[in-house]
């Protein structure tokens, strides 16, 4: 049995690799607005039904119009934003929980319109590297790994480099930053909070659609798969801590491996129960993330 | 010798590396205005908060009344009587003043009746008592620091906190506040009262404690705290407010 | 003298009610009654600690599916009477408030919300995978076709909770406490208050209703399974109808949970092809209730009838105060 753990950490490590970019741009949100999204799953799979059309449409390799997934849906957070932003600014309530509930509307709102519009049936979104794997001889062990979720390694890694740039290297970066440290003080300083919350948000919607994307190329997709992966998104970003980014590949790997493992080794139907049970544990041991850095 | 009120000893409140309070030790007896003084930073809110059950000393033992208070928690202390107000005030907002007086009222009379007819009588002694209804978020700011007296007087304490209650009024809101200090001491509370307001704290403080950089500096009688060099020195590069 | 004329509303619509089934005995009208009851209940149970006590639960509904399974358990396995399983489902459903409640309401409100979501999900999982609850097939129970039955015991149910939960939160003492540790726990702490044990105290008030109203679910239903009793659509509605009707106030979950039942009933008598079309409104419902109308439709009108400036949730204070000061 131990002869298949290797390969559990392999696929382990790909599926993670999806889930940091989801969480990344989850998690950057947070840190700037402080808005915890519940409709982070709904933003992912109306992505991915709109690559499921795009490729459908124009018979094009989806992998090429990630970009065009990731402006459309930029735009439409750009929009959605201040909205956002006026409820979570307001002095009436709880302004973060009213953030809450407002986007749990908006979760209710997109999962009603997705299987409205898009009906109940699972699809996948082909491309040309679904097909193929490599394989790794090392030692006793065999490892498979399929093109595809390789891609979607890659993509991750891509995608985290270049948001690490954005946000170390320009000046945009270091207004989110300070925006996400200080706010009153970022104010003063020139920031003009609203315009950077609106381009924050543009693009964790967008980051967060075009990932969609590569789900649908990667697993399947369906009307119903927004909550899944809102589960995968928070058990991600409240391990990581909220905020921290710098958790998130971590986390993301654990949540590979967890969902691997229970794969190989045990039934796959107690998978969301441990990520639950892990995630509820995590909540009440060290509610700042494994790493104690959240928010 | 009548037991003192309250008996800091030797307490020190750590956090990470920095000694925001250092082997701090005084005592209050009843019936006295004690002041709390010292630069910004110097550790006078960490005081109260070890005080008034916020914080647990790191070393060192508070003793209210003759009992160890070290460490147990502020609703405890409260009913003990132990009162006090924060510097950034704690109004409850979304209820009427009325109702957040009668919260600390409850603590005494249970029955909800009784609660509020003491929280009248409390309201009428701080001068509150015309605002019954007024939604505490929609009060001054002289309101929202006088409601915060009259919650505190509410739990009929024997130790009053007063932390920086005139800081930021105007000088009639600042000589009503005196007035209504005066009126709790002449009720026979002990006080002891935080502000940087310098001629308030020491017009009307029998004793100042003077701390800085956690450390407790000076004691005595205002005239003398005034003249003693170290206060002084304490105090070069600060602003002293003068009113 | 105001506290004397709310007693004598809810008299005369607890009578009035009492004889609805006299009336109009078409069993369809009937169970729709009955329904609405349950909305009801699981509204006002939710907004107590999520309007009073200012802590948003996003699973608010695993109470009310501990309770329906509690029923089914003890009727089916262990041959109980079902009055007798009702106050073991709540009782069920306290419990895990209480031992739940410790370590997840000292969690900061988004914490508790994700938490409690969290939890409510697991338990749906251990739902599908246990034996004892009958797995993904759920639970049949013995069937028992009366509909005035079930009106009866709901309306008794559900008003009973409305009454005590009306004495303890607007009445006593206790809903002020509550408030107050909404408004500020630190500050509350500094007058006496101990928020634990008043938020876990409000937790199981919230939770153990629910159960009892799950257990009358689940006889009535006569079937249950983990995707109708620990789904998320009973919290997720739940929340809805609260925020809708006003938070911080039991009339205005009441109210909501009359006018989205209500709504969603003729959506589904007439539009029954467009049932996803349900979730939108639903949706769109509480993001436009949150960005324009925080307060509900009862806080809102609650303002704007005592003219105060739309503070934070609105807390009613008692009446009767006009007598004082």
């Amino acid at each position: 049995m131990l002869l298949l753990l290797p390969q559990a950490l392999v696929d382990g490590i790909m599926i993670g690799g999806v889930f940091i970019t989801i969480a990344i741009g989850f998690s950057l949100a947070f840190g700037v607005m402080h808005i915890i999204d519940l409709a982070v799953g709904e933003w992912i799979m109306l992505g991915a039904f709109l690559g499921l059309y795009l490729n459908q449409w124009t018979n094009i390799e989806p992998f090429i119009f990630l970009p065009v997934v990731f402006v459309v849906f930029g735009l439409i957070g750009y929009y959605v934003q201040p909205v956002i932003f006026r409820v979570v600014s307001g002095k009436k309530g709880n302004p973060l929980l009213m953030g809450l509930v407002f986007t749990f509307g908006l979760a209710l709102i997109f999962k009603g319109a997705g299987l409205t519009i898009f009906g109940f049936y699972s699809h996948s979104i082909p491309s040309v590297f679904s097909k193929g794997s490599f394989s790794i001889e090392l030692g006793n062990f065999f490892l498979t790994i399929p093109v595809i979720r390789f891609m979607g390694l890659s993509y991750a890694i891509i995608i985290t480099i270049m948001l690490q740039y954005l946000l170390k290297k320009t000046d945009f970066g270091l207004a989110a930053r300070a925006l996400a440290q200080n706010r009153e003080a970022s104010g003063l300083m020139g920031i003009n909070p609203k315009k950077t919350s609106s381009y924050v948000y543009a693009i964790y919607v967008g980051i967060s659609a075009m990932t969609g994307v590569l789900i649908g190329c990667i697993f399947t997709l369906s009307a119903q798969m927004g909550f899944k992966y809102t589960v995968f998104s928070f058990f991600v970003v409240v391990l990581a801590g909220m905020g921290y980014m710098s958790g998130v590949p971590w986390a993301a790997f654990l949540l590979g491996l967890v969902q691997s493992i229970f794969l190989i080794y045990f039934n796959p139907g107690y998978t969301l129960l441990a990520l639950f049970v892990i995630l509820y544990g995590v909540l009440l041991i060290s509610p700042k993330g494994l790493f104690g850095r959240g928010w | 010798m009548p037991e003192p009120i309250i008996r800091v000893d030797s307490v020190t409140k750590t956090f990470g590396g920095l000694h925001a309070v250092d082997r701090v030790s005084f005592q209050i007896d009843p019936g006295e205005i004690v002041g709390l003084i010292g630069p910004n930073g110097a550790g006078k809110t960490t005081l109260f908060n070890v005080i008034s059950g916020y914080y647990a000393p790191s070393q060192g033992n508070v003793y209210f009344k003759g009992e160890d208070i070290s460490g147990q928690p502020p609703y405890k202390l409260a009913i003990k009587g132990i009162g006090r107000t924060f510097q950034v005030v704690k109004p409850f907002p979304g209820m009427s003043v009325l109702d957040n007086v009668v919260i600390a009222s409850l603590s005494l009379h249970p029955k909800r009746r009784r609660a509020e007819e003491h929280a009248g009588e409390v309201m009428k002694f701080t001068g509150l008592a015309d605002r019954a209804h007024v939604l505490a978020g929609s009060l001054t700011l002289a309101g929202r620091k006088r409601l915060e007296i009259t919650k505190a007087m509410a739990l009929e304490p024997n130790l009053v906190l007063l932390d920086e209650v005139v800081a930021g009024l105007n000088p009639t809101e600042t000589d009503q506040t005196i007035e209504l200090i005066q009126k709790i001491r002449a009720q026979g509370k002990t006080i002891l009262i935080v502000e940087h307001i310098m001629r308030v704290i020491m017009n009307l403080s029998d004793r100042v404690v003077v701390l800085n950089f956690g450390s407790k500096i000076a004691e005595g009688k205002p005239k003398d705290v005034a003249n003693d060099p170290s206060v002084i020195e304490a105090y070069l590069g600060e602003e002293a407010q003068e009113a | 003298m105001m506290r004397h004329r709310n007693i004598l509303w809810f008299i005369g619509i607890f009578v009035g009610l009492l004889v609805v089934p006299l009336i109009y005995s078409d069993p369809f009208f009937i169970r729709i009654i009955t329904e609405a009851f349950m909305w009801i209940g699981l509204a006002i149970t939710w907004d107590v600690i999520g309007g009073y006590a200012g802590r948003v639960n996003f699973g608010h509904g695993v109470f009310f599916g501990i309770g329906a399974y509690v029923t089914a358990i003890l009727m089916t396995k262990g041959g109980w009477l079902f009055t007798l399983t009702l106050p073991m489902a709540g009782l069920g459903a306290g419990l895990v408030a209480l031992v739940v409640g410790f370590p997840t309401l000292r969690l900061m409100g988004a914490y508790f919300a994700i938490a409690m979501w969290s939890l409510a999900l697991a338990f749906q999982q251990l739902a599908l995978l246990l034996n004892i609850t009958g797995g993904p097939d759920g639970m049949r129970m013995p069937a028992f076709l009366n509909p005035a039955f079930f009106f009866y015991i709901m309306l008794c149910t559900v008003a009973a909770s409305f009454a005590l939960l009306w004495y303890l939160m607007e009445r006593a003492p206790f809903g002020l406490k509550v408030g107050s540790i909404r408004e500020d726990e630190s500050g509350a702490m500094a007058l006496g208050l101990n928020p634990t044990k008043i938020k876990i105290q409000a937790f199981v008030l919230s939770a153990v209703p629910a159960g009892m109203i799950g257990g009358i679910y689940a006889y009535w239903i006569s079937y249950i399974n983990p995707a109708s009793v620990l789904g998320d659509i009973i919290t997720d509605q739940a929340i809805v109808m609260a925020v809708f009707g006003g938070l911080g106030t039991l009339i205005g979950p009441a109210i909501g949970a009359l006018i989205v039942f209500a709504f969603k009933t003729l959506f589904w008598a007439y539009l029954s092809s467009y049932q996803v079309l349900y979730l939108i409104i639903l949706g769109a419902v509480i993001a436009a209730t949150v960005v324009f109308l925080p307060n509900g439709i009862w806080g809102t009108y609650l303002t704007y009838r005592k003219s105060k400036p739309l503070g934070s949730v609105i807390y009613k204070s008692v009446e009767g105060d006009n007598e004082h000061a």
